[in-house]
């Protein structure tokens, strides 16, 4: 049978289910629009969407844990351009995957993600996944997702790639290898509707909406900077908060004496900031080191940007945003860590 | 299956379209009773024909650039041998019956039938003595960090190339003992005496026959495939500049001198994005090049490229210089990294295929070459992991085409030279 043909088919269904849920049609004429002109920051958007959540699977070296909402609009980003995707009418669903390492808890932002949806054997949808930030559900791989129908059961099956970022420490060799977790979903829009949808008043401060609180699943907040080991020191440029260490080199790094590793986070909710491109300047009375720092994933620093340095018993630090983070970015995101100044600290 | 039956009126082309994808029986004499063409007879001896099974491009169609077309009509059968241990005189027999009765009935020739058959490592790890150093056939792996194909570890590939649908299905009809003769050239035995279908893929390709049958899950219902296209994703590939010959993908010694190495991998396409978030410009980037993009390169279906597709060595060399000014860089671009030798020649001899069994729309991809090991460099190198250090590029996204595509199965072939075609042994005097 020809899908059209099945679709032409199902479109009595269809209208009878759509009749059904009449709130989910004006929940979508609810949403309030974009602001107008936005501020070149982190800002409260014009709405909060809840989640829930699907489940959690750990599969390889990886746990996963999917969730979904109504779906989204957001905005991916290439280099310094931003792009918006819209709700389409057929969208059914959000699908929010968040990968970690089991025994640290700690999120892997780094990892590609794609997901699969079948229905009996047959493939209903399948797409690779955009790395993504969202105030209230923080750091995930999401898409939305067409072609569920009310009521029905689906597998969806989410395959983690390897990450891109270089592991360290206790991390270093693993998470090179795919694997793939499966769940089982059943689309129900009464379901959905529970979920939490409220317009906000105070759209447009500066200011962002607390991260959601999920207890199976971390939302990627970065380490506090006092849980960070070394000769640390933070500082701030535009919404981004830049904690900074000088440790021992991490096993699985070819070393000088000291290794520089900074970890940027978001200013309000202290989310990691990941696939941007960094560089640092470090300098005593001369320049001690100057150049691209390497994304990096270790159990002790988390998340970071480091290279080797020479020892140094103080030092200034320049860090400068060659690559804004290219993560697509939720509502209130979508306009921030764009021509970050240089930020300057001592160490 | 009652959607095969012919009627007046049904329009021959609309009928054709799915009867390979359909298969069997039913749709073979429907087929049957709609085209009425003579097609064109084998050899009396089968011995005449030359020894590479892999040499097709002097007996299909070309285009005035001297790119092959490959024939419109393709379908994959993969065979496993009934029995544990080596095959016996009596299989040997059997194959040999059966890969000759289709040299007799048909003319080597996209009018006829082109056919090659080919066998895995699994097969001959059946023999106690191992395949020669000449033969570079490791088992079929991951050559990805993100994909987890099924491996195809079945004993041999047969693959069956015709301009004409009806031409597959009667072949395989013969193969498979359900006809007394085909052709005209009686039918004395049947592969499956021997040998059990485990796994049947059909394929097609040509201007035209993605606009036609795009109506499948993967493709965007916006019907965006153009008519002139001969592959879902929009664009000709296969240019001659841009293939190995079949003399480079040639084994030069030991006893399967004369034979290649195949390997084929099924990829599903899922081409929403690529045709509702890309426009033609970030289509031709992806694909291409930014540089393709930038200087207005390709039309249309690419139908100006002429015989290669314009790929230089500059923009070959200067992928990372591309991640970092377009934030893109291209499948074509990174591909060729690996797919040059030391003297500039072209390693891969690619015969790719489009599919839509079961109503998914899929790439088959028979790549041709003197060993797995060239394969395997050049899917790394269109991987672009190590441009992954450049934030844009992700591990799929922004990279090539490797967003839409969806690795489901890997295996790999040895196409012998055909004086082993039958049930080789590794050694074969």
């Amino acid at each position: 049978m020809f899908r059209r043909q099945f679709l032409a088919g199902g479109s009595a269904i269809g209208a009878a289910t759509i009749a059904g849920c009449g709130s989910l049609e004006s929940r979508a004429i609810d949403v309030p629009p974009v602001l107008d002109d936005p501020p070149d920051a982190i800002y409260v958007p014009g709405h909060v969407e809840g989640m829930d959540l699907v489940g959690t699977e750990t599969t390889g070296e990886y746990t996963v844990g999917l969730s979904y909402s109504y779906p989204h609009r957001f905005w991916t980003i290439t280099g310094n351009e931003r792009e918006r995707t819209s709700i389409d009418e057929t969208d059914s669903v959000h699908l929010m995957a968040t990968v970690w390492d089991p025994e640290t808890g700690l999120v892997l932002p780094d990892v590609g993600v794609s997901i699969e949806i079948t229905q009996d054997g047959s493939l209903v949808s399948q797409e690779t996944v955009y790395a993504m930030l969202s105030q209230p559900m923080g750091v995930h791989h999401g898409g939305n997702f067409t072609g569920l129908s009310d009521g029905e059961t689906y597998a969806v099956r989410v395959a983690v790639g390897a990450t891109a970022s270089r592991p360290t420490g206790t991390f270093t060799g693993r998470f090179d290898e795919p694997a793939t977790a499966t769940f089982e979903f059943t689309f129900e829009t009464s379901a959905m509707q529970a979920i939490r949808f409220e317009r906000l008043d105070r759209a447009g401060e500066r200011d962002a909406l607390e991260g959601m609180s999920m207890d199976a699943v971390p939302t990627g907040v970065a380490l506090a900077p006092e849980a960070i080991p070394g000769r640390t020191a933070t500082t701030m440029a535009d919404d981004i908060r830049y904690v900074a260490s000088l440790v021992d080199p991490p096993a699985g790094v070819d070393g000088q004496e000291s290794y520089l590793a900074v970890s940027p986070r978001t200013r309000y909710n202290g989310y990691s900031l990941s696939r941007m491109g960094l560089s640092a300047t470090l300098e005593d009375d001369e320049t001690v080191t100057d150049g691209q720092l390497t994304r990096t994933i270790d159990p002790d620093l988390g998340y970071h940007y480091g290279t080797t340095v020479p020892a140094v018993d103080s030092a200034e630090l320049s860090i400068t945003v060659d690559t804004p983070p290219q993560v697509a970015r939720h509502e209130g995101y979508e306009t921030a860590f764009f021509d970050v100044p240089t930020a300057k600290l001592s160490l | 299956m009652q959607a095969m039956e012919a009627r007046p009126g049904y329009d021959r082309r609309q009928f054709l379209k799915t009867a390979v994808a359909a298969g069997g029986t039913v749709a073979l004499s429907a087929c049957l009773e709609i085209s009425d063409e003579q097609v064109p007879g084998g050899v009396g001896d089968p011995s005449s024909l030359p020894d590479r099974q892999h040499a097709w491009n002097d007996r299909v169609r070309s285009d005035e650039y001297g790119n092959v077309s490959l024939p419109r009509h393709q379908s994959l059968l993969y065979l496993a041998l009934d029995r544990d241990g080596p095959p016996t005189d009596a299989d040997r027999k059997v194959v040999g019956g059966a890969l000759r009765t289709l040299d007799r009935a048909y003319e080597r020739s996209n009018e006829g039938l082109i056919h090659s058959i080919a066998y895995s490592p699994a097969y001959f790890e059946r023999f106690d003595e191992p395949l020669p150093a000449s033969v570079d056939l490791p088992q079929p792996r991951r050559l990805s960090p993100f994909e987890e194909p099924q491996f195809d570890t079945q004993d041999a590939l047969l693959h069956l190339a015709s301009d004409r649908a009806e031409v597959i299905l009667e072949a395989e009809a013969a193969l498979q003992g359900e006809r007394e003769q085909v052709n005209g050239v009686a039918v004395d035995v049947s592969i499956t005496d021997a040998l059990t279908v485990d796994d049947r893929r059909s394929g097609f390709v040509g201007p035209g026959m993605p606009a036609d049958r795009q109506d499948v899950a993967g493709i965007p219902d916006t019907e965006p495939v153009p008519e002139a296209a001969p592959l879902f994703m929009g664009f000709e590939a296969g240019f001659r500049g841009n293939q190995a010959t079949e003399d480079y993908v040639t084994i030069d010694s030991g006893p399967f001198a004369g034979g290649t190495t195949k390997h084929v991998s099924r990829l599903r396409q899922r081409l929403e994005d690529w045709y509702v978030e890309q426009d033609f410009e970030d289509r031709v980037t992806e694909l291409f090049s930014p540089a393709h993009a930038a200087e207005g390169l390709v039309e249309g279906v690419g139908e100006n490229l002429g015989s290669d597709s314009g790929l230089t060595p500059e923009m070959i060399e200067n992928v990372r210089e591309h991640a970092r000014e377009f934030g893109r860089v291209g499948h074509a671009q990174k591909a060729a990294r690996a797919n040059r030798d030391e003297e500039g020649n072209v390693r891969l001899l690619r015969r790719h295929v489009e599919s839509t069994d079961g109503d998914v729309a899929a790439l088959h991809f028979p790549s041709l070459q003197q060993g797995i090991s060239a394969f395997e460099e050049v899917r790394r190198a269109m991987n672009g992991t190590d441009l992954t250090d450049e934030p844009a590029i992700r591990q799929r996204v922004n990279n090539g085409i490797l967003e839409y595509i969806f690795t489901t199965h890997r295996g790999n072939f040895l196409v012998p030279p055909r004086r082993h075609r039958v049930l080789p042994s590794p050694r074969p005097a």
